[in-house]
């Protein structure tokens, strides 16, 4: 508990010039995690930080422009920060990063599917690398490997790449990232994978869930989803109109996507749409050898404009 | 929304292969359009009156012709429904004889595509606004980039034209590639007696500011009003102390420096002057030569110049320089042929390019114009030259003919002869390229009376022998392989873009070809304009060109940036990126995308938002493309109106399904 109260003192230090700190605490259940807003000692000493602490805060911050805000980050949350400061989504005065180091977070997906369901969860608690938790009445021990995100198996920056305040040892592993579950899926045959995201669209509720949860999404009032003007797409419950949804969601995100996640982990209907823009993130690796939110003073390839670039052979053809 | 449609028959070009009355009908069924018919030829004087007509008898909102292409005739239309009180905006063309006619024969599949285009013109102009241009005041004033032939005379008209102009050179003299050489074809006159002139005019001509040794840094700005940082590189001289006297010159210990204007096959002092009727006649120190300046000892120019013009310690400058428009005459570079190794590639002395010949057949060049080996100074006999050196070469990524080089040739082989009548010349060439007046016969002269043997074929090698070069190629008429012996060899470098010049291009937000070369508006309609406004290209920095081409080019820029002149407010073209304020959140990736420049931060009641400078915008879009709000949209291409065009070409089953 030694790194949570080092946090909590810290941020305790810089609270009084702040509006608000974002963070975590304890939910309904011992097995989910909530956002919390700091705003009192009080609420800081309501901080929790476990691999159970999932979300992406920064998904809060343009949201909250304006005011001086704090925030706690993991090592894939500070890369959505840093890319919103590179595209001047956010002042940086106003923002104080609080880094930690992390070594992976769950997926209640994972727990539901061992556990059979996360109903009359009793108790959660983490041991070394694994959960023991104890739901209906049973008690299961569960390693952290099998139960962790897919991302985290492939996190190649375990610690806050931008912080005010950096709290706890740094974690100096780092996985490769080869997108071999992007080359595996593309591995299938056109019409497979057409058939895939057919199945995948067809359940698509069009709640936007994916929309609010991503931090990169920032046009709020003005997406393109339920815009009438420009009137990109209509409001029918046609799996094409959902399927154009969610590749306007990706291609708006290309070059920007930090991989957080959020979008696949708040889709309510279980479409893997991380695999989406994981495709387009790989092609932009390729093309620009750009990963975004992962150097600071970086220029997001899309997001200027060169006569000619290094990597496509315009004139080629 | 009222709409007229007209189906243009275009003679038979669209008649041909589209049936017009068709299209006609089933446009005409479309729930906005009131009107539509087929007419002989859109654009003649009584098919413009045809819709003039029709826009009052039936009052109609808009109209859409489908006939050729917008490149040819949207301007005309523009005009015609502008003369019946409509906006010009409130038009739309569809092509349905490039895109239709011309290229299928199947009627009844072509007649389904023309209704289609047809429609999609209608969609969008249910979408259409009227847009009123602004109007905005012109600098009279006009900058000449490069300082050789194309940019003297461009500058020289202008100037000559009222216009103060500014001319910008790289080297410390004006006179560029012509100033070094020695005669020009197909006439035989000596270069710089018709050049000097020129040169002295642009010297002494009031309206004529002159920058040599200087370089563009950053251009800003819009046609009418541009910016441009010129940076004046240090001389080490002051120039308005010195009188060009060339004292220093003569005195200077430094004789290594490398000769740039003899193309480096003499040496030339650290402080020197490029030629005799260099413009400005003033010196310039080289400072990897000047003892002074690198070893901190000498100083003997200091102590000689007689008005005391020498600085050691000059740095460069910057000036702004504000201008309404711009001539880009940067000329071109000579192929580097040490890139063919089987010319010697560079290793062997008495094979040079045509540049190097010329000043050495030149009477003010370093052998004073008596032809002698660069290698031991002895006259040669056999002099052989080799043709498309890096021209037509796909294997050196040069496939194109350099235009000038046959002629130059001819003429090198012509001076031989004159210069040394024991001489034979051999010219290796692919085919002789001579399409210019009196120029085919000049070939003919110097192969007919002066004897220069003329082999078709390229040459395989050269390979030193003895102190001989043995020049081995093929003859293709004879059907054999040729050995010639010889005591020097001239390879006609082809030419290529100036090093540099995608640089330049970029500042002045040009578009160029794949070999650097800059890109005309139109190949044959538009030879000098660019398609950025108020910026003019003259000479070979377009492509190759021969002097008469070049001069040509230059008086023809000079005359678009007097007519550009002649209006003193001109129109911005409304067809620009419009920002909805209500959605800009202020992140500014349009800003950085905008490769003109064109976009600014505002501040607007405390928060930034992006800001259109429309006289600097170009309608690129690739702002709107970059917004992810959707909150920057092109004029007249905006996101609703294109939609429109594609939900009409992609839902019309559903138009029929009602029925």
């Amino acid at each position: 508990m030694e790194l949570l109260d080092q946090l909590k003192e810290k941020i305790k230090e810089r609270l009084p010039e702040l509006d608000v700190v974002i963070g975590w605490e304890q939910g309904f259940d011992p097995l989910h995690a909530t956002p919390l807003f700091m705003r009192t000692e009080e609420d800081v000493d309501r901080l929790v930080f476990s691999p159970l602490c999932v979300h992406n805060l920064a998904s809060h911050l343009t949201g909250l422009k304006g005011k001086k805000v704090g925030i706690v980050v993991k090592g894939c949350d500070s890369r959505s920060v840093v890319e919103l400061l590179q595209e001047k989504l956010l002042v940086r005065e106003d923002v104080t990063v609080f880094g930690l180091p992390c070594t992976g977070v769950v997926s209640l997906k994972k727990i539901k599917h061992a556990l059979g369901g996360l109903d009359k969860v009793a108790s959660a608690e983490f041991n070394g690398n694994e959960l023991k938790v104890s739901a209906a009445g049973a008690a299961r021990v569960l390693p952290l490997n099998e139960i962790a995100a897919d991302k985290c198996g492939r996190c190649q920056y375990h610690n806050a790449l931008l912080s005010d305040v950096f709290v706890g040892a740094p974690v100096e592993a780092a996985a490769e990232d080869n997108y071999a579950d992007v080359e595996a899926f593309q591995a299938k045959s056109p019409q497979e994978q057409a058939a895939y995201w057919r199945d995948a669209m067809q359940r698509c509720l069009r709640c936007y869930a994916c929309r609010n949860a991503c931090p990169m999404c920032v046009c709020r009032d003005h997406c393109v989803a339920q815009s009438r003007e420009p009137h990109w797409m209509t409001q029918q419950d046609t799996v094409q109109e959902k399927w154009f949804f969610q590749m306007i969601h990706a291609l708006h995100l290309a070059g920007r996507c930090t991989e957080c996640g959020e979008c696949e982990r708040a889709c309510p209907v279980g479409i893997p749409l991380l695999l989406l823009k994981r495709k387009i993130n790989k092609e932009i690796k390729e093309l620009f050898d750009y990963q975004a939110g992962t150097k600071i003073d970086a220029t997001p390839p899309l997001l200027s404009f060169k006569v000619e670039e290094e990597n496509i052979n315009e004139r080629g053809w | 929304m009222k709409i007229g449609v007209f189906i243009c028959h275009c003679g038979s070009n669209i008649a041909g292969t589209v049936d017009v009355a068709k299209v006609a009908e089933e446009v005409g069924k479309l729930p906005d359009v009131a009107y539509s018919t087929d007419t002989m030829y859109a654009c003649s004087e009584p098919g413009q009156e045809g819709i003039i007509q029709a826009i009052k008898d039936h009052n109609l909102d808009g109209v859409v012709v489908a006939s050729c292409t917008p490149r040819m005739h949207e301007p005309t239309f523009r005009r015609t429904v502008e003369r019946a009180g409509l906006n010009r905006y409130m038009f739309e063309m569809a092509n349905i004889r490039e895109h239709v006619s011309w290229i299928g024969k199947d009627k009844e599949s072509n007649t389904q595509k023309a209704v289609d285009l047809a429609s999609i013109a209608v969609a969008k102009l249910t979408q259409d606004r009227p847009l009123i241009a602004k109007k905005f005041g012109v600098n009279k004033r006009v900058m000449v980039i490069g300082g050789g032939v194309a940019g003297i005379q461009a500058a020289l008209d202008c100037a000559d034209g009222g216009l103060e102009v500014v001319l910008v050179e790289k080297t410390a003299t004006i006179g560029g590639k012509m100033a070094k050489l020695d005669k020009t074809f197909p006439t035989v006159d000596c270069s710089s007696c018709i050049l000097g002139p020129k040169m002295v005019d642009v010297a002494q001509h009031p309206n004529i500011t002159l920058y040599a040794n200087a370089e563009v840094d950053s251009v800003k700005g819009y046609v009418g009003n541009f910016e441009v940082a010129v940076k004046k590189k240090a001389t080490y001289v002051d120039w308005t102390a010195c009188t060009g006297c060339g004292l220093c010159t003569e005195k200077c210990p430094s004789k290594k420096a490398t000769d740039y204007f003899n193309e480096k096959i003499a040496t030339t002092t650290a402080i020197s002057i490029a030629f005799p009727q260099a413009i400005p006649k003033k010196a310039s120190i080289d400072p990897e030569y000047c003892i002074k300046i690198t070893k901190d000892k000498c100083g003997v120019c200091e102590k000689l110049c007689p008005t005391k013009a020498i600085r050691y310690d000059m740095q460069d400058e910057t000036v702004i320089e504000p201008v309404g428009a711009i001539i880009a005459a940067t000329g071109y570079d000579l192929f580097d042929y040490t890139r063919y190794g089987e010319y010697g590639g560079g290793r062997y002395p008495d094979v040079i390019t045509s540049l190097q010949y010329e000043r050495i057949l030149s009477a003010s060049g370093p052998m004073a114009g008596h032809i002698k080996r660069p290698s031991d100074g002895k006259e040669p006999k056999n002099v052989v030259f080799v043709q498309c050196v890096g021209s037509r070469d796909k294997s050196v990524d040069r496939p194109y003919c350099s235009g000038f080089c046959c002629m130059y040739t001819a003429k090198q082989a012509i001076q031989t002869k004159d210069h040394l009548p024991d001489s034979q010349t051999y010219v290796f060439y692919m085919d002789i390229r001579a399409p210019g007046k009196m120029y085919d016969e000049f070939t003919r002269r110097a192969m007919e009376e002066y004897g220069a043997r003329y082999i078709r074929g390229r040459v395989a090698m050269i390979y030193p022998k003895g102190d001989k070069y043995i020049v081995r190629g093929a003859d293709t008429l004879a059907g054999t392989q040729v050995e010639v012996e010889a005591d020097l060899v001239v390879l006609a470098v082809g030419a290529e873009a100036a090093k540099g010049a995608s640089n330049l291009a970029e500042k002045l937000r040009i578009s160029y070809d794949k070999y650097g070369f800059y890109m005309e508006s139109h190949v044959k309609l538009r030879p000098v304009e660019t398609n950025t406004a108020g910026v003019f290209l003259a000479g070979s920095c377009q492509g190759p060109k021969d002097i008469p081409s070049s001069v040509a080019q230059g008086s023809a820029a000079a005359s678009k940036v007097l007519g550009l002149f002649s209006k003193d407010e001109l129109e911005s073209d409304p067809q620009v990126a419009s920002v909805d304020i209500k959605r800009c959140v202020g992140c500014g990736k349009c800003i950085e995308t905008c490769p003109f420049g064109a976009i600014e931060e505002t501040d607007f009641r405390g928060e930034p938002k992006a800001n259109v400078i429309e006289t600097v915008c170009q309608g690129c879009g690739v702002c709107t493309s970059t917004c992810p709000q959707g909150a920057i949209q092109l004029q007249h291409f905006t996101d609703n109106q294109i939609l429109a065009e594609v939900n009409a070409l992609c839902q019309q089953p559903l138009v029929t399904s009602f029925e």
